[in-house]
């Protein structure tokens, strides 16, 4: 974290709205993407995101560390986007457990296949997918954003590719 | 590479993600090249990956994603006013925190010290307080500092005034130059009479410094002021040995200094001392030599020294009675030329009487002005030592006889019964308050020779309780003093006799006991008995039972001091005597009589009751546990609800602020909303 970054913290930690809107804008999309990771749905993972900031912009006064500000916001985004999860879950788990089946076995629709191993990935692991694929973060980013040491995303992100690398292994011979 | 082969997926990973260091690359791809199932897996890692950047990309958040978050942020989350959100945010740190509570903790404090009326502030007010006295004291010391600097300068001029605390009240003007000298001084005599006067009757000190102010006078008399007209007068008081050799010496030095004794009078005192006033006249210049040969006649007390300057006056007269003298000589010559119409003579006459009159007046008037200013006129008033000698003495005794009587009107009457031309009642009066108890006071006048006697039979009517004796010698014919020559005589006695009754008086010992009985009811009754044949008498008894049978009765009595002990001894055969304490009080200066003495006894006699008591046993423990936890619990109810009664003002004082903030947001929040919809309408 530079010294910039550190100052916008520290004046949105103490009430500064716009370096509090700087700070949105600069990291909404981490927030999508660990959201839509854990929910795969864009919609929920949009509310997520807005009730995650505004949750943050009310307590911001907890946080006695700047440093610490990306960290929180995105466990609190986890927080979040995990209690959406546990609402919805009863309707949702089978479809998708289904789906992976059916789909994987059809090997039409390629996306469908991509989103059913996703689902079937732990949390952590699917967090760390999207934040990789949807914003391109490098390790370091992701590694300040999930709280998490270097050597760890290595095998999260490794575990994580190759369990889908083996789960989606008929689609991926058709993929030229 | 077994570590390569084993971590190839993470590695895969990272050399697609781009974040392998050249080493770990390079060792992968050598990897690669001898493992064909490392091979295979990084095939398909590189279309997985491709596959998830595919299908991935286009679920991520859309271009407009932020400022859609910025703006739904806004609405959601309403910017306040600057001043609240100001106080909220430095609410939130810590620093801040503890100044406000420590400033709400002081407040209230400072308002439970308001309301009970404590003063938290009071060194800081007394020392305030102590600052403004010092104040004036401190400007108080300037201005004498400042008086003493001028009156020095005052000094330099003649008839300068002696006091300089007079001085202070009203500041002279500035000292005059040199040159001026002879002018200014007239004007500053004008004022000059009163400071003299009031200055030099105060004492010795004033006196001392009269001579540096006389100073200046002696040399200015003959200087330019020689035809000034300056009134003296002195006054002194001595104390001589003898008042004829004193006059004697006084009319020497008058004659000395070409003086005369004007008046002397003199009074013999009851103790042959004399003391009287003699009234010296001598020349004015002659006036601090007498002065001076004064204090060798006796102890000068006082002296004061008066100079009043009439040159003004003088002369004024002397002009108008030139102009009269002018005037009367017109009329002469109008009386003599012009004399024909008798009324005109008339007129003319009766104005030159009046013109003549006040010739005479005003002459007499310079007359007088020439001889006050002519001789000074010194007052000494002379006293032989030891004025105050008295004569004789008289002794006054003046005694005071408490008693208690049996009866009171009884010893009243009979103390009555003595009055004769020797012993006069000059006051006797009884009273009876409402609780029937009875006390009279009597005042004798007793002749000199009798007291003792008298005295002696009042005493044996009554018990004696306090007997005092004051004997005054009273001087006769002059101050205190010892006079070796003083008679002294005996005066009447005055005795002052107060009775009360016994029963009033209160008991030298005081003792109580308890006694143990099975039979109460006839315990007391041959307590009675025995109080009865000790002398004693019954004062209070009471008698009672609970329900558990136990009995008590509570007997108070008096006997005399005599038979106490025997009482005491007899209680023994009653029953058991318990719990005796005896308190005695001995007074001091009472002359009482300690075998008549009254002494108090109060006797609980007292049964057992029940044999097995209720207030033993498991049940009545338990109900005193029960009991006991029910007072414990009540009492810390009673904490909690002090507690409450102390936050819940606080408490609601809080919440009634917070629902006003709140409702006004809510208003606030429903007018924006009702001006977009009519924005949006129109």
């Amino acid at each position: 974290m530079d010294s910039a970054e550190h100052a916008t913290y520290r004046a949105a930690i103490h009430g500064d709205r716009d370096a509090f809107e700087m700070i949105i804008r600069s990291s909404s999309r981490h927030l999508f993407a660990i959201a839509y990771g854990i929910l795969q749905n864009r919609e929920e993972a949009e509310d997520v995101v807005q009730d995650t900031l505004v949750k943050a912009w009310k307590s911001r006064w907890r946080v006695r560390d700047p440093e610490k500000f990306p960290a929180w916001l995105s466990t609190i985004a986890r927080h979040r986007a995990r209690d959406v999860a546990r609402r919805r879950r009863p309707e949702l788990l089978p479809h998708d457990l289904e789906s992976a089946e059916s789909v994987a076995n059809e090997g039409a629709d390629f996306d469908q296949e991509v989103h059913a191993a996703l689902a079937q990935l732990p949390e952590l692991h699917r967090v760390a997918v999207t934040l990789r694929y949807f914003e391109e973060l490098d390790y370091a980013t992701i590694e300040s954003t999930l709280g998490v040491t270097n050597g760890a995303l290595r095998g999260i992100l490794g575990r994580a590719l190759g369990l889908m690398r083996k789960r989606l292994k008929p689609a991926l011979a058709s993929v030229t | 590479m077994a570590t390569i082969h084993e971590q190839i997926d993470e590695l895969l990973a990272a050399d697609l993600h781009g974040e392998l260091s050249a080493t770990e690359r390079d060792a992968l791809h050598a990897h690669l090249v001898e493992c064909a199932n490392c091979r295979q897996a990084f095939q398909e890692q590189k279309n997985m990956h491709k596959l998830l950047n595919e299908t991935l990309a286009d679920q991520k958040a859309d271009t407009g994603f932020e400022q859609r978050m910025v703006s739904r942020f806004r609405d959601r989350v309403p910017q306040r006013t600057g001043l609240f959100n100001m106080i909220s945010n430095l609410l939130r740190v810590r620093a801040v925190q503890l100044t406000a509570l420590a400033a709400l903790l002081l407040a209230l404090a400072q308002m439970g010290a308001m309301i009970t009326g404590e003063s938290t502030v009071g060194p800081t007010v007394s020392a305030r307080g102590e600052f403004e006295n010092t104040q004036p004291r401190a400007a108080l010391a300037r201005a004498k500092s400042d008086a003493n600097g001028r009156s020095f300068a005052a000094a330099a001029r003649p008839q300068s005034a002696p006091s300089s605390g007079m001085v202070a009240q009203e500041p002279p003007p500035p000292p005059p130059p040199a040159q001026d000298k002879a002018n200014t001084p007239v004007e500053g005599l004008r004022q000059l009479p009163s400071f003299v006067g009031s200055a030099s009757t105060q004492n010795d000190s004033a006196a001392t410094s009269e001579p540096a102010a006389q100073g200046p006078l002696d040399q200015t008399t003959p200087g330019p002021a020689a035809n000034r007209k300056l009134v003296r007068n002195a006054t002194a008081e001595l104390e001589v040995i003898s008042f004829e050799e004193a006059v004697q010496k006084i009319t020497g030095f008058a004659a000395e200094d070409k003086g005369y004794v004007a008046t002397s009078n003199s009074q013999k005192q009851a103790n042959g001392k004399l003391s009287g006033e003699v009234v010296v006249k001598v020349l004015p210049e002659h006036l601090d030599r007498f002065l001076q040969k004064l204090r060798g006649i006796g102890e000068l007390k006082n002296q004061a020294l008066t100079t009043e300057d009439v040159t003004k006056a003088y002369f004024d007269t002397e002009s108008r009675l030139k102009n009269a003298r002018l005037m009367e000589q017109r009329l002469m010559e109008i009386l003599k030329t012009k004399s024909k119409d008798v009324a005109d003579l008339l007129k003319v006459e009766k104005e030159l009487g009046r013109v003549r009159e006040e010739i005479e007046k005003m002459q007499g008037e310079l007359k007088f002005m020439d001889s006050q200013v002519q001789f000074a006129t010194v007052t000494i008033q002379l006293s032989e030592k030891n004025m105050n000698l008295p004569a004789a003495f008289l002794l006054r005794e003046r005694a005071r006889l408490a008693l208690y009587a049996g009866e009171v009107e009884k010893t009243y009457n009979e103390i009555k019964a003595l009055a004769s031309p020797k012993v006069q009642i000059t006051n006797a009066q009884i009273n009876r308050d409402n609780a029937g108890r009875v006390s009279a006071t009597m005042n004798l006048l007793i002749a000199p020779e009798e007291s003792e006697a008298v005295i002696a039979r009042v005493k044996s009517m009554a018990r004696v309780e306090n007997f005092q004796v004051q004997t005054d010698r009273v001087a006769q014919g002059g101050g205190e003093g010892i006079s070796e020559s003083a008679k002294t005589e005996r005066d009447k006695v005055e005795l002052a006799i107060t009775i009360s009754r016994e029963e009033q008086e209160q008991a030298l010992q005081q003792t109580t006991l308890r006694i143990r009985t099975a039979e109460v009811t006839d315990r007391t009754k041959e307590l009675r008995d025995l109080a009865d044949k000790q002398g004693g008498r019954i004062r209070s008894s009471s008698f009672s039972r609970d329900p558990n049978g136990r009995e008590a009765a509570n007997v108070s009595l008096r006997v005399p001091m005599k038979n106490y002990n025997a009482l005491m001894q007899s209680l023994n055969g009653l029953g058991k005597v318990e719990n005796v304490s005896v308190h005695r009080e001995d007074r001091i200066g009472s002359q009482i009589n300690e075998a008549d003495a009254p002494a108090d006894i109060t006797i609980q006699v007292y049964s057992q009751g029940n044999i097995v008591s209720e207030e033993t046993g498991i049940i009545a423990t338990l109900r005193r546990t029960i009991g006991q936890g029910a007072a414990a619990l009540m009492s810390s109810v009673r904490m909690i609800g002090v507690a409450l009664a102390f936050l819940a003002p606080w408490v609601l004082a809080i919440v009634g602020v917070g629902w006003v903030m709140r409702r006004i947001k809510r208003a606030r929040a429903a007018r924006k909303q009702r001006a977009e919809e009519v924005g949006g309408a129109s």
